[in-house]
């Protein structure tokens, strides 16, 4: 497997609630950014980000509701909840514990 | 602006609104961004769609639904096809899962055609269930007189018939003499059981002429099926018998495991049997006739036993000499069908129970080990499956499409297992000798619905836990990476380590029993059989049955001794008339100034009629007193010698030479002139039994066994000495040639066939153990990755992850071999009276189970440890 794909396989979940943090945004966005973000490096397929985000909803870290804006197109936006909130800190906290235990390990500076 | 919710909903017609909508903007606004950016109209309506065509299990999810508005059959069909798909991708996976099916399949699928060839069907006859068998109260047979007498005086039975054991007789065929197994049956024999014949007639009821009925094997192999063999003859002793018939196929006699090449009616009794059975027909003493009988409607076996019994203490009054306490039984026709398994039917029956039990804990381990696979499969799949239930699919739906799958493995397996099962049963009846008289098993429709039914119930019974468990992954866990480390991975693991650890106690248990049995037997060539066997070589031969009188025989027995003692390698040799560990008992022995016994305490003896130099050639030591000699003759002093056993219980505290016994049907006393070692006469290493010798001179045989001491290996002498006895007579049969081991051989073929397939057994039961083994082994490794590439991220080395590992799946196995090994303690003593010179708890037997399962256990465990041990630390990180 590339790299790049398992990477992405274990932080789906980290990017997305991380991308949600500071705005509300929708399916495509999401998509968008992550790819824009990564200057292309990652690309989310239409058919595991819905179910990603779906799961997500299920799971009560994130909700979704349509919204007409006027001259807009209406689009489903996912916001975070409180326990979205709670989950996000916790997933960043073990990426940093994470992180640093492989800095200490292999003694990478700036990974 | 193409319609985007259309074709959403065209590739997913199961996905509920919301998510079209939201995949139908997501489109939208992916082209129309395409369009902005300058894309051709064209060009940016396929990219979008590509986006979701390309994506594979959209696609599945896609066909799926399709299926949903087909009818069942294309519904199956389908899935059966994307089953044979799946099945394609992973070949190693399914080869796997099928020899490990099919090892267990097939070993049942054997032990099935034995019971459907014994038990469940082992008479092909019409309704046996109205058939009894009729002998003694000790399962023994009755004299024809008293079967005359049942039959005319009975009201319980529409008919009664007799028949006899197989006997051997010489057929004289073209080239010169062969030895046939006929059975004396009366007339009403074949009607009695509601046979038809194959071909030509049976006996007419009151038949009693020179006529025979084929078997049907002998007729195809001895006669080569040739279509007009009706009316041809068979010489048989030293009479002419006319072929009237050919009995139907897999008949082969009431006895279902040997029978005769030919019936002969009873009446011919005197033209075939040795002369000391001529007068059986008439002589209540000579009970050589087992009963048949078909219940008069509604008449139960109570009824009969009443009847017959009334009617034998009438006999008794009516003749006390004879048939003082006789009693008679009327028995369900299986216990005739076994009667020649030493035991009876119930230890065919538990021996069958054995064997079926043994194979189907096999086959459970086989079914436990593939779950594991599939489980460990399971979660490969759990992607798959998450987006299928996502994209609406019912769980049902994923069940049955699992279901399917496990279900194909199956009866692929039972393909398979069916060649195996085939090629055991070649294997265990290719033990049996090859005569067309013995019983064939039968692999027939019964055997292919079994094999059928089992590979269903395994497919379905590995299948449906890991289906449940795949299917019930919702979508929120399954895409969840970190689920992998939940508490549920580590109780399946211990289910499965429970399930191990079972199989390695049991594979254990028959490795162990195997060894001990093996043991034994090694064991068992060293017991002193009192007689010899490393210089001894035998030659069955019946003077009578080729029509020689008397005086003609004797001349035989001398002219053929001379002319052997005349070869090179000879030590010596004599005439016997028992074959070692085939001796002939009589009863009715009576002691010299003692009680006349009640009948039914008569005391029962080997008798053995022997001519000059006998103990010599056979190796049986003289203790006390002399061997025959030329001076006891026909005239002279009746005479025997017995053995130290009889010296024993009958004369504790004299000595038994010079005292006299008498033998049943003799008038004259005999005096004890010498005592013999005690010898094995009738098993190997058989407890001591009572045993008379009397001189050839004294008590003319017709038919005896020659044996010869050889000064080298006996092999050497076999052809010589038998070129000489045909030369002393050509038309005389030479059967049973068999060096002294060889008879040993015979004396332990039970013991070796249980060893064999012990054996068998535990090795199939350890493979599929090794192979769970290594499978749960794999599995634990795979998901304690991360653990794994922590520890060696912190600093451990690879041996100690080697170690780490290998200690895991030994500790399973070792529990597994302490439990067997206390299972074998229990189990082994129920065995130790089958045991020759070995204690149930052999330490030796132990040590060669345990060093070949931990030898075994150690394989499977390194290579998923050493698997381990290169576990790339940062690539399992990141991957948990």
């Amino acid at each position: 497997m590339p790299p790049e794909s398992e990477w992405k396989k274990g932080s789906a979940e980290l990017l997305v609630l991380s991308l949600l943090e500071d705005q509300p945004r929708h399916g495509y966005d999401i998509s968008k950014l992550i790819a824009l973000r990564s200057g292309g490096a990652l690309r989310f397929h239409v058919t595991s980000l819905y179910p990603l985000l779906h799961r997500l909803e299920e799971e009560g870290s994130i909700e979704g509701r349509w919204v007409e804006k006027a001259e807009q197109r209406r689009r489903r936006y996912y916001s975070l909840t409180d326990r979205g909130k709670k989950e996000l800190l916790s997933k960043q906290q073990s990426w940093k514990d994470f992180v640093a235990v492989i800095k200490q390990v292999t003694g990478i500076e700036h990974a | 602006m193409p319609d985007w919710k259309q074709l959403v909903r065209e590739r997913l017609p199961e996905a509920e609104s919301g998510l079209v909508d939201e995949l139908a903007e997501h489109l939208e606004d992916y082209y129309r961004e395409m369009r902005s950016g300058g894309v051709g109209a064209e060009e940016a309506y396929s990219s979008a769609l590509s986006e979701l065509d390309e994506i594979y299990p959209l696609k599945r999810s896609q066909r799926m639904s399709k299926e949903h508005r087909l009818p069942v059959g294309d519904d199956l069909w389908r899935d059966v096809r994307f089953a044979l798909r799946t099945m394609r991708k992973s070949p190693m996976f399914v080869v796997f899962v099928v020899l490990t099916l099919a090892l267990g399949i097939g070993a049942n699928t054997t032990v099935f055609t034995v019971i459907n060839t014994l038990i469940l069907n082992p008479l092909p006859v019409r309704n046996p269930a109205g058939l009894a068998s009729l002998g003694t109260d000790a399962s023994k047979p009755i004299p024809y007189a008293d079967l005359k007498d049942y039959q005319a005086k009975n009201q319980v039975f529409s008919s009664l018939a007799g028949y006899t054991s197989p006997r051997i007789v010489t057929f004289a065929a073209d080239g010169g003499s062969e030895r046939m197994f006929c059975e004396l049956a009366t007339g009403n024999y074949f009607s009695t059981l509601g046979l038809s014949p194959a071909m030509g007639r049976f006996f007419s009821t009151d038949e009693d002429g020179t006529v025979a009925v084929l078997n049907y094997g002998t007729w195809q192999g001895r006669f080569g099926g040739s279509s007009d063999i009706v009316g041809k003859t068979l010489r048989l002793n030293s009479g002419v018998f006319t072929i009237v018939g050919v009995a139907p196929q897999h008949f082969i006699g009431v006895n279902a495991i040997m029978g005769p090449d030919v019936w002969i009616p009873a009446g011919m009794m005197e033209r075939l049997m040795p002369n000391e059975m001529k007068n059986a027909l008439t002589d209540r003493e000579k009970a050589i006739f087992q009963g048949v009988g078909r219940f008069k409607p509604g008449v139960s076996q109570t009824e009969a036993q009443a009847n017959l019994g009334t009617i034998a203490a009438n006999l008794a009054r009516e003749y006390p000499a004879t048939n003082e306490s006789r009693k008679v039984a009327v028995r369900p026709i299986r216990d005739a069908i076994f009667a020649s398994a030493s035991t009876g039917s119930s230890a065919v029956f538990f021996a069958s129970a054995v064997l079926f039990i043994v194979v189907g804990i096999v086959l459970l381990i086989a079914c436990s080990n593939v779950a594991n696979l599939l489980l460990a499969r399971a979660a490969a799949r759990r992607q798959e499956m998450a987006v299928r239930l996502a994209m609406g699919a019912s769980r049902r739906r994923l069940v049955r499409q699992l279901l399917t799958e496990s279900v194909l493995l199956g009866i692929l397996s039972g393909a398979v297992g069916l060649l195996i099962g085939y090629a055991g049963l070649h294997f265990l009846f290719g033990m049996l000798p090859s005569a067309s008289n013995f019983i064939t098993p039968k692999f027939d429709a019964t055997v292919f619905i079994f094999a059928l039914i089992i590979s269903l119930a395994t497919g379905f019974l590995f299948g449906i836990i890991p289906a449940l468990r795949a299917s019930r992954e919702d979508v929120a866990e399954t895409l969840k990476e970190e689920s992998r480390t939940a508490g549920r991975g580590r109780k399946r693991v211990t289910l499965a380590n429970s399930l191990l650890v079972g199989q390695v106690a049991f594979s254990f248990l028959l490795l162990m029993t195997a060894a001990l049995f093996l043991r034994s037997i090694q064991r068992a060539y060293d017991i002193d059989p009192g007689f010899q066997t490393a210089h001894l070589a035998t030659f069955m031969t019946n003077p009578g049955q080729a029509g020689y009188g008397k005086a003609q025989a004797k001349a035989f027995y001398k002219d053929a001794r001379e002319r052997v003692m005349r070869l090179p390698g000879v030590a010596s040799a004599s005439w016997s008339s028992n074959l070692p560990l085939w001796g002939r008992t009589v009863n009715g022995l009576e002691v010299e100034g003692r009680e006349q016994r009640p009948k039914a305490e008569k005391i029962t003896t080997i008798l053995n009629t022997v001519d000059r130099d006998y103990f010599d050639a056979a190796g049986v030591t003289i203790d006390r007193g002399r061997v025959f000699m030329d001076v006891d003759r026909e005239n002279s002093v009746p005479v025997a010698i017995v053995n130290e056993k009889m010296a024993h219980d009958f004369w504790p505290d004299e000595d038994a030479l010079g005292k006299r016994v008498q033998l049943p049907g003799e008038k004259q006393m005999r005096q004890i002139v010498g005592i013999a070692r005690n010898a094995n006469y009738s098993t190997w290493a058989e407890p001591p039994q009572l045993c008379v010798y009397v001189p050839l001179e004294q008590n003319y045989s017709d038919g005896m066994t020659f044996y010869v001491r050889s000064k080298g290996d006996p092999k050497e002498i076999l052809i010589p000495v038998e070129r000489e006895v045909r030369s002393a007579a050509p038309q005389i049969l030479v059967s049973g040639i068999r060096t002294g081991r060889e008879l040993v051989d015979g004396g332990l073929f039970q013991a070796k066939v249980g060893v064999m397939l012990l054996s068998v057994f535990g090795l199939v039961a350890l493979g599929l153990a090794s192979i769970g083994l290594y499978g749960i082994m794999a599995y634990s490794v795979n998901q304690r990755k991360r653990e794994i590439g922590l520890r060696m991220a912190l600093g451990a080395a690879q041996a100690s992850v080697l170690r780490l590992i290998l200690k895991q799946g030994m500790t399973l196995v070792l529990t597994g071999v302490l439990i067997g090994l206390a299972a074998s303690l229990f189990v082994d003593r129920l065995l130790s009276r089958m045991l020759y010179g070995v204690s149930s708890s052999d330490p030796v037997s132990a040590l060669a189970a345990v060093i070949v399962l931990l030898g075994v256990a150690l394989v499977a465990c390194y290579l998923p440890a050493r698997w381990a041990s290169r576990v790339d630390p940062l690539v399992a990180l990141r991957e948990g």
